[in-house]
């Protein structure tokens, strides 16, 4: 329990980001879920620090070259 | 927000230095209200080809409507698996309306930039800088509240944030929707505590934001130019007119996989034909 703290540490802080500059920066997401519903999962299936690194590379993803798609946190490749 | 500010540090200086460029002392020499408007207009104008590849992509979906119709369709009461297949139908066909989220982290460092240039105005600012504004605004480093101009500010931005969202949001489902035009009235009692300067900023952005939508909308064509590939793949029902009568077709899109030349050969009847 202590040693997820972290995680949902983070994960208090995309919640904050939604409701804050979620709403002033208004958009979509090309992925499912979206980005910060992703940040979410991560972080709360990976810890902290890998949560993070899925994150950062989810939003990398996104971006306009990119064709979107369904990608759940659960299905990454990143650490196995 | 220390966690988030510090990545984007080095973008922040270079936005702060590129205002002082723009300021009273700077090459340019703009007063400082201008100068803001003018660094949203740059860092705005420097996102656009972003912006291109998805107005593209928006003209293409126009022929995929009746597919995408059928798939909200059949998974009406379940959201999840409506998205999913959403998704999963652009990314087979190469379209996706949706904004990606990476842009939107650009216009962080500018929110975070002028915020504390604002908020410690001695740094930047020397005796007898005009901070001033369109002559009604006295004082761009004071909190929004301290004059009446405050508030026709804070009005216009409401009013525009909900016109921004009204363009970026057209992906989203509803609830979602309402939320996120419901929030930024709920913002109002703490952007009184922001400097103007930031308001003058969002309102910036916030215009550009309709503008490039209205340009974008009428970019994208109302009505299908071409017949949608679907009616071509049941050779019968090609020879009915376009769009209409079998909206709700599932079978059309369980066979979207298969897309081989006759398309193209029925469209081009369809086209003598005219």
């Amino acid at each position: 329990m202590i040693l997820r703290l972290p995680g949902y540490l983070g994960i208090g802080l995309v919640y904050a980001y939604r409701y804050t500059f979620g709403v002033l920066f208004p958009g979509g997401c090309k992925y499912h879920p979206s980005c910060s519903q992703y940040a979410i999962d991560a972080l709360r299936e990976h810890g902290l620090a890998r949560g993070v690194v899925l994150a950062g590379w989810r939003l990398l993803r996104c971006n306009p070259w990119s064709h979107g798609g369904v990608d759940y946190a659960r299905d990454q490749r990143l650490f196995r | 927000m220390i966690f988030i500010a510090n990545p984007l540090t080095p973008l922040e200086d270079i936005l702060r230095s590129v205002l002082e460029w723009l300021g009273p002392h700077g090459a340019i020499g703009l007063p400082w209200a201008w100068s803001i408007v003018a660094l949203t207009i740059l860092v705005r104008m420097l996102l656009v080809p972003l912006t291109v590849k998805q107005i593209h992509s928006m003209q293409s979906m126009q022929a995929h409507m009746p597919e995408m119709k059928a798939i909200q369709q059949r998974y009406k009461h379940d959201k999840v698996k409506r998205n999913e297949e959403l998704m999963r139908f652009y990314r087979d066909n190469s379209v996706n309306p949706a904004a990606p989220c990476l842009p939107i982290l650009f216009q962080l460092p500018v929110f975070f930039a002028l915020y504390f240039v604002l908020r410690d105005p001695d740094e930047l600012l020397s005796r007898g800088d005009t901070i001033s504004w369109l002559g009604f605004v006295p004082d761009i480093t004071a909190h929004a509240n301290a004059h009446w101009s405050g508030y026709v500010l804070l009005t216009i931005y409401v009013l525009s944030q909900l016109a921004s969202t009204y363009f970026m949001s057209a992906t989203m489902d509803k609830t979602q929707r309402t939320l996120m035009m419901v929030l930024p009235v709920a913002f109002v009692p703490v952007l009184v505590n922001f400097p103007v300067g930031l308001v003058l900023y969002w309102v910036t952005t916030n215009l550009w934001t309709v503008g490039q939508g209205v340009v974008t909308r009428s970019l994208v064509p109302k009505k299908p130019p071409t017949p949608p590939k679907r009616s071509s793949r049941t050779p019968p029902k090609s020879d009915s007119p376009a769009v209409d009568g079998d909206d709700g077709d599932a079978p059309a899109v369980a066979e979207q996989p298969v897309k081989p030349a006759p398309p193209k050969r029925v469209k081009r009847k369809k086209k003598s034909r005219r």
